[in-house]
């Protein structure tokens, strides 16, 4: 099925203008038409005579049918699209679920602790949330390392800077949101309280220099990939986004009547059940992954007066 | 919330014409009703047949274990809608984001073992009372499966659910029918009070699959969720606790009278070998048509369960890992969904098919979800005690250690019952 539908998917694009008729296309097709309808403006001469090409054998194909197979080569181009900015993609995306848990190295290669969290801040100037912060777990001890001791690469590794970089510890802001704490398999809810997604991933990308929060995996994919092997689970493969700059504004959403306390009210900030987004459900946007690409091109071009 | 009230306060005012003896009964119901018809749906094909086998094997000795069972039951029950009050998300979600991907994908494979072998079990509930009606079961239970099938994704679920859940009150005749079988209430009393063990490995089996069918992983998981889509908050909560509590302890006196009858019936005459046995247990009550009327029950009961129990964990499912999930979705937009309750509807209704002993194969499958309950109240123990959680809300020290008591004490004999059963094969 799969082989008849592909040799006829071929013969299309061959005559992707003609008209479906009731007759079939191809070399011979011209040739019966012209003379069952008896309109001979073209003289049957030798070389419009039928001739059998190998691959070129056609059947009848109805109005119905000739949609259909005009629908499954969209989608097949669709496909081929995606495929080509997922890998694309992959050479500039982040992925935090990735990230958590991995080694970070000090200049040397050497091990200084490992990373627990990301924090993002929102001031109204970006078109995304911007990295602030990381948190390094060194054996039992929280650290909130600033965003300017660190460099981040796709797709999941953190390097300081300088080795005393560490001893900078920074104070956690009003505004930071914890990604691992508060939004990766947190409900994400709009301004009525409708659930909207429960994140899978969160993506980030660096856009001008900065580590940005772009978008967040909404797809099953996503799920899969964390739960195979580790090796496997830095391969990000976008699948379903929703924009983060689509996204007005959002705040850590508290729990009712939770007074942090412990261990797990940590520098990651206290916990939470999930974020609140400014808007509602229906203004949120999925992008696919070459509309997520194009998005990121966007926001990377220079903005007025902004050095790249 | 008072969109939904508003018609029953007019419906309230209309049953002021009523005579006095239907108003009282009324008002009785109106009470009893919800807790009632909740702790009915717990009384499965699963739960009366091993109930029943409960009786038959070991007359009233085990009754002093189902006493037991409830408290566990009510304390578990009572985190779970606390939970889903406090947090507004169900228990495979909370799983996910307190725990991690992986242990609540773990809870969730549980899930999907326990509801399929529930779902088996309700399968094998429709064969064996249909049999009793004298139609093969390799004619009832297909065209169960399809019935149901078709009921939930092209019709009209809740109308549907309505009319099994009353043919399943049936089985509030089995308190009458206890009290008709004239059993030794001194016996009864001193079995409820003081425990009575009995030294046998087909004892303690038969412990697990009791509390495997009181406290099925897939009642807490439903519970929590309906919680949530009540919209109960921490502000109403107290209404709701009380409706938990009821509707478990009231389904707990049920399955005692079930034991009762029964034991009364045919105690001491081994493990319930068939269903027609079981329905003995109802002759007191309805004489010659005993059959009928445990059979007609026993298809509304499984009917129900074997609609509801393959849709929670479809639904539980599908929540954790954050996709649609609802009955009012196109088969298209909830692939997860529909394909997991379809795939466990059919898997429930092929192994029902295969020959052999209904009755056994229902109680087996009861003792599977007894293993896997304790790993499950695991998880809603240490969700229920963490404040980071619940806040103010977590258990406090009294209620967390009844509740670590409970869970350890079914863990524990769960873990004694699987180890002889392995030990058994090897």
């Amino acid at each position: 099925m799969g082989r008849a539908l592909e040799r006829e998917d071929q013969a299309l694009q061959a005559r992707p203008s003609r008209p479906p008729s009731t007759l079939g296309y191809g070399g011979s097709a011209s040739f019966i038409w012209v003379v069952t309808t008896g309109r001979a403006s073209v003289p049957a001469m030798g070389f419009n005579k039928p001739t059998w090409t190998p691959g070129r054998e056609r059947r009848a194909v109805s109005e119905k049918h000739f949609r259909q197979l005009m629908r499954l080569r969209a989608r097949s181009e669709r496909s081929a699209r995606e495929r080509v900015a997922v890998r694309q993609l992959e050479g500039s995306l982040v992925s935090l679920a990735a990230l958590i848990g991995s080694a970070v190295k000090d200049p040397d290669g050497r091990k200084v602790g490992e990373l627990r969290d990301v924090v993002v801040n929102w001031t109204a100037t970006t078109a995304y949330p911007r990295m602030t912060a990381i948190v390094v777990r060194t054996g039992k001890h929280d650290t909130l390392v600033s965003y300017r001791w660190i460099e981040v690469f796709a797709p999941a590794s953190v390097r300081l800077h300088s080795a005393r970089a560490y001893a900078r510890a920074v104070e956690r802001r009003s505004g930071d949101v914890a990604l691992a704490h508060d939004v990766l398999d947190h409900q994400i809810v709009d301004h009525d309280g409708t659930q909207i997604v429960r994140p899978s991933d969160v993506y980030l990308a660096t856009i001008h220099g900065r580590v940005e929060l772009v978008g967040i995996e909404v797809g099953l994919r996503a799920l899969l990939r964390r739960m195979g092997p580790k090796r496997l689970r830095s391969r990000v493969r976008p699948q379903r986004v929703i924009d983060w700059g689509s996204i007005d504004g959002f705040a850590p959403r508290p729990g009712e009547s939770v007074r942090p306390r412990g261990r797990r009210a940590s520098v990651a900030g206290r916990p939470g059940t999930g974020i609140e987004l400014d808007g509602t459900a229906g203004e949120v946007k999925h992008l696919r992954p070459s509309e997520l690409q194009a998005a990121l091109q966007r926001a990377e071009t220079p903005r007025g007066g902004e050095p790249a | 919330m008072t969109a939904v009230d508003a018609p029953a306060a007019r419906r309230g005012t209309r049953t002021a014409k009523l005579p006095r003896w239907l108003k009282g009964l009324l008002g009785l119901l109106a009470i009893l009703g919800p807790g009632l018809i909740s702790a009915n749906a717990g009384n499965d094909a699963g739960g009366i047949l091993t109930y029943a086998s409960a009786g038959s094997q070991f007359g009233y000795r085990t009754l002093f274990l189902i006493v037991l069972i409830t408290v566990a039951l009510v304390v578990v029950q009572e985190m779970c809608s606390r939970l889903g009050a406090y947090t507004g998300e169900g228990l495979g979600a909370l799983i996910r984001e307190q725990f991690s991907l992986r242990s609540g994908a773990a809870a969730m494979v549980l899930l999907f073992v326990a509801n399929a072998g529930l779902t088996v079990s309700e399968f094998a509930g429709v064969g064996a009372s249909m049999e009793l009606f004298g139609v093969s079961r390799y004619i009832a239970v297909p065209l169960a499966l399809a019935a149901i099938w078709g009921v939930t994704v092209l019709g009209n679920y809740s109308r549907a659910q309505r009319v099994f859940l009353v043919m399943g009150l049936v089985f509030i005749a089995y308190p009458v029918a206890a009290v008709l079988a004239h059993p030794h209430w001194g016996t009864v009393a001193s079995n409820l009070l003081w425990p009575h063990f009995v030294h046998s490995n087909a004892f303690l089996l038969l412990s697990v699959a009791l509390i495997g069918t009181t406290i099925t992983p897939y009642m807490q998981f439903y519970l929590t969720s309906a919680v949530v889509d009540k919209g109960v908050t921490p502000a109403t909560y107290k209404a709701e606790r009380i409706d938990t509590v009821n509707g478990a302890i009231l389904g707990d006196i049920v399955s005692i009278f079930i034991i009762i009858a029964t034991a009364a019936a045919i105690g001491g005459s081994g493990p319930l070998n068939s269903v027609s046995q079981a329905a003995d247990a109802l002759r007191p009550v309805a004489g010659a048509a005993a059959s009928q009327l445990f059979a007609f029950g026993l298809l509304g009961a499984s009917l129900l369960a074997a609609t509801v129990v393959p849709l929670s964990s479809a639904y539980a499912i599908a929540e954790t890992a954050g996709v649609e999930r609802s009955l009012a979705s196109k088969l298209r937009e909830a692939p997860v969904f529909y394909g997991l309750y379809t795939v466990q509807l059919v898997i429930g209704a092929v192994v029902a098919l295969l020959p052999g002993n209904l009755v056994s194969l229902v109680i087996n499958a009861q003792v599977l979800n007894g293993f896997i309950t304790p790993v499950l109240l695991t998880y809603i123990l240490i969700l229920a005690n963490r404040r980071s959680v619940l806040g103010a809300a977590a258990n406090g020290p009294v209620f967390r250690a009844v509740a670590t008591v409970s869970v350890a004490v079914v863990g524990v004999l769960s873990l004694v019952v699987l180890a002889q059963t392995v030990a058994g094969w090897l």
